[in-house]
């Protein structure tokens, strides 16, 4: 299939989970904050800043907000366009990948990208402030919907497992990214010395419950811990868990099994680097425990896995996206053109200057 | 009469009426039709039209409007009642629409060769060789099978006697063939029984020979020559038409940085690595077509395109430099054109036409502006017009300093009654509304053209304007067998 449509179906699966994931962030830490049973504290800044740190560029939102509360960082995150991870800019992208391979994919996934665009616009900053939870809601159960659909009707072809690639590894980087959220929140109350354990107080134990309830694990780990709402039980749930479908194992487990339909690697023999490193990267979590977790330092363990997958992603671009253009004659063309087509190309000036005959 | 058409005024002393005849009754080929649609209260209009409304939204069917800040998405409107041509009236078209093409084939041919028609003096040499789309790197190019104009659009209109005449060569990229099909199967959907009572030629399989057309002027030898589509991309106006002619025909829809030149030959950039392309069906203008060759701010095109194609190793349609034959200052040479290449006298005739190039013409032409239609000589889509009747003094004399200032730009014709047809303005309402007629033909070995095209019907209250730019619709077009 062309690069360009491979490409876009790509993104667009993955806009529309990280609209999903940021969505689930602002939910956790919602939940978290609830769960304090101090009003005034719902507005402190330590509450806010970590998410701007894992999920955006903190420089891009002081430069335009004075504080962190619980307005300005959902603004930002939801709405602000100029976040170019924020909801509104994620579903957008989506929407304009999904735009222009609108003949790729079936009338009834654009139409729910489309929907999901036009609800985003008509909803005010105040109607999420009011009532977060509800607004939450209804974007997870959009992106459900999205998702839902497009494994009911797309074919199983090569766009398929481009989809998929898109959506695990978005989500497998979240969900690394959502426990790092819960770790940073730790951090004021923690201090420095216990950066390689983090507490294990009951307290704390309520706030791993909101965690797991942000990745919809809550009664998935019930049924393999029982009542056991162990911290340590939570860490191993959500990243080597290989049957939970939001944990990280999964999700890399999930897309090295699509990278593979592409290529035709094996266990045994990987055809190209994207294949290698995702397959190194899925090994290592087979033999990992939460112990080397702890001993690695948490943050550190996660961080590393965020960089993993980038590389995988870049490793995903390379082969299969940004087509190496063959050695070019030098009196064939002066220069090629350079490859435009990252996350859903912008409008094109020149294409408006047509006329229709 | 019959209830909805009770209170139709035909006015048939100032334009022919496409169903009723001067005395008020209906032509022999719309009876039925007539009847029909008698039986039908504006209630059941108003159900049909619903479904047509899903329809076109379903399939998406928009059209983008150019000159505001950003291009705003509408559903090209869609009137109910089908256009009728009956098969002695289609004939006639036919055989005089490619007449026409082969003669504007044998023209280009000509004029990118050995400008024979040029030495004998038949068109003025500066006219076709100080046109901006005479393309002079393409002379001595002789494209597959020697034929320029693969896809070609012609519209024509009937005037006050119901004679059919061509108002314009559409020889580059003409669009609209997607709403003749749509409007077939949205017809089809809204009055089934419709379709029973008449014999309506089928035009479905208009994107199996198109393919076919392609495939015809494939350089290569292989039996399965890799044919694409490539569009401007999702900002253009058409790009629903690229992207549905791309899937019914079953190939690539491809953009220009989809597509590679190297050592001359074209490939597309796909997931597997670099595909062979034999044909490409271009929907990008020529100016735009190869950043090295024409405009170097193009991003729509290919770098090495042009060169690839020069070299015979890859087909465009149409041809590169088409649009230098339907120029409308080339246009009123059409008839010379047919008689010099074929010999024989032309089947359709031409509106009558002055040109500004010619001192005594313009005179004429500044003297009766307030009657005339003024047309920029290399303008399509209804822009750079001047209706004299509908303008104000001032547009006028706008108008004429820039006649004066670029008479080779500028052609007049009169204000042609179109034909009209019933139409509902609304659902509550028949009104009899100008239409035009484009039928597409297809040029590979032979010239075909599927029976029908594309009726488009000016919806604004007494506008000539049928374009869709301008607010105008359009009609299912039936050849029907008697």
């Amino acid at each position: 299939m062309l690069s360009r449509v491979a490409e876009s179906l790509f993104w667009m699966s993955r806009y529309v989970e990280r609209a999903e994931n940021t969505a689930r962030f602002l939910e956790v830490n919602f939940n978290l904050l609830l769960d304090l049973n101090d009003i005034t504290a719902i507005d402190h800044p330590n509450y806010w800043s970590p998410l701007i740190r894992v999920t955006g560029d903190p420089l891009n939102f002081t430069d335009r907000y004075p504080e962190y509360n619980a307005h300005t960082v959902t603004d930002y995150l939801v709405f602000d366009r100029q976040n170019s991870n924020s909801i509104i800019s994620s579903i957008g992208m989506a929407r304009e990948n999904a735009r222009s391979i609108i003949d790729s994919i079936s009338s009834e996934m654009w139409e729910q990208i489309n929907n999901l665009y036009h609800f985003l616009q008509s909803v005010s900053p105040q109607q999420v402030h009011n009532d977060p939870f509800s607004f939450y809601r209804e974007i997870k159960n959009a992106s459900h919907l999205f998702q839902g659909i497009t494994d009911n009707i797309f074919s199983r072809t090569e766009g398929w497992e481009f989809i998929q690639i898109g959506k695990y590894l978005e989500r497998a980087d979240n969900t690394a990214r959502l426990i790092d959220v819960k770790y940073h929140m730790l951090m004021p109350k923690v201090g420095q010395e216990r950066e390689h354990d983090p507490v294990h107080d009951s307290f704390d134990t309520i706030q791993w419950m909101a965690v797991l309830k942000s990745c919809s694990a809550l009664e998935a780990f019930r049924k393999v811990y029982l009542s056991k709402i162990d911290p340590d039980n939570i860490l191993w749930f959500l990243v080597l868990d290989r049957t939970f479908p939001r944990s990280i194992a999964f999700s890399i487990c999930a897309a090295q099994e699509a990278l593979w339909r592409i290529s035709g690697s094996s266990r045994h023999r990987y055809a190209n680097n994207a294949d290698r490193l995702i397959g190194k990267m899925e090994a290592e979590l087979i033999y990992t425990t939460v112990e080397d977790m702890y001993r690695k330092g948490l943050h550190r363990f996660l961080e590393e896995i965020e960089q993993g997958l980038n590389r995988i992603g870049e490793q995903v671009h390379l082969l299969y996206f940004a087509y190496h253009t063959p050695k070019i004659e030098p009196n064939d063309v002066s220069e090629a053109l350079p490859f435009t087509g990252i996350a859903g190309g912008r409008a094109n000036w020149s294409q408006s200057q047509q006329q229709q005959q | 009469m019959i209830s909805l058409f009770e209170r139709y005024d035909a006015s048939s002393d100032r334009f022919f009426d496409e169903v009723l005849t001067a005395e008020g009754n209906p032509r022999g080929h719309y009876d039925k039709m007539v009847h029909r649609f008698g039986q039908f209260s504006l209630d059941d209009i108003s159900t049909r039209r619903q479904i047509v409304n899903i329809f076109f939204r379903n399939q998406g069917i928009t059209f983008t409007v150019y000159g505001k800040d950003e291009g705003i998405e509408r559903i090209f409107p869609f009137d109910l009642i089908p256009r009728i041509i009956p098969s002695h009236e289609w004939a006639n078209i036919e055989r005089g629409l490619i007449q026409r093409i082969v003669a504007l084939n044998a023209f280009l041919s000509d004029i990118y060769s050995s400008q024979k028609i040029l030495k004998d003096r038949i068109v003025p040499a500066e006219l076709v060789l100080g046109s901006k789309h005479f393309k002079r790197e393409f002379v001595g190019v002789r494209p597959p099978l020697g034929v320029y104009i693969h896809v070609t659009g012609s519209d024509i209109i009937r005037d006050r006697d119901g004679r059919y005449l061509v108002l314009e060569d559409n020889l580059r990229t003409p669009s609209g063939v997607s709403y003749m099909l749509q409007n077939r199967q949205a017809l089809k959907r809204a009055f089934p029984v419709l379709f029973d009572r008449y014999k309506v030629r089928p035009i479905d399989n208009y994107p199996q020979e198109l393919l076919r057309t392609l495939q015809e002027i494939s350089p290569s030898s292989r039996p399965e020559p890799n044919v694409v589509v490539l569009t401007p991309g999702i900002y253009n106006s058409a790009y629903f038409e690229h992207s549905f002619l791309a899937r019914q025909m079953g190939v690539e829809l491809t953009e220009g940085r989809d597509l590679v030149v190297n050592n001359n030959k074209v490939y597309t950039r796909t997931t597997r690595g670099l595909q062979r392309v034999d044909v490409i069906y271009r929907r990008v203008d020529d100016d735009f077509l190869d950043p090295l060759v024409f405009r170097a701010d193009s991003k729509l095109g290919v770098a090495g395109l042009i060169n690839a194609y020069r070299k015979g190793n890859v087909a465009l349609a149409n041809a590169i430099g088409t649009g230098v034959a339907d120029d409308k200052v080339i246009y009123s040479f059409v008839p010379k054109i047919i008689r010099y290449y074929l010999g024989e006298e032309p089947i359709l005739d031409n509106v009558e036409t002055w040109l500004a190039s010619n001192p005594k013409e313009m005179k004429y032409i500044l003297e009766n502006l307030d009657t005339l239609v003024v047309k920029a000589a290399n303008e399509s889509g209804g822009y750079g017009m001047l209706v004299g009747p509908e303008s104000t003094q001032e547009e006028r004399e706008r108008f004429a300093e820039k006649i004066v200032a670029n008479p080779r730009n500028y052609i007049a014709q009169p204000t042609i009654s179109l034909s009209r047809h019933p139409s509902f303005f609304n659902d509550a309402e028949l009104g009899g509304c100008h239409i035009d007629l484009r039928p597409y033909v297809l040029y590979g070995n032979s010239p075909t053209i599927v029976p029908g095209g594309l009726t488009r019907v000016a919806l604004k209250r007494g506008s000539l304007v049928v374009n869709s730019s301008q607010g105008g619709g359009s009609k299912d077009t039936w050849v029907i067998d008697e």
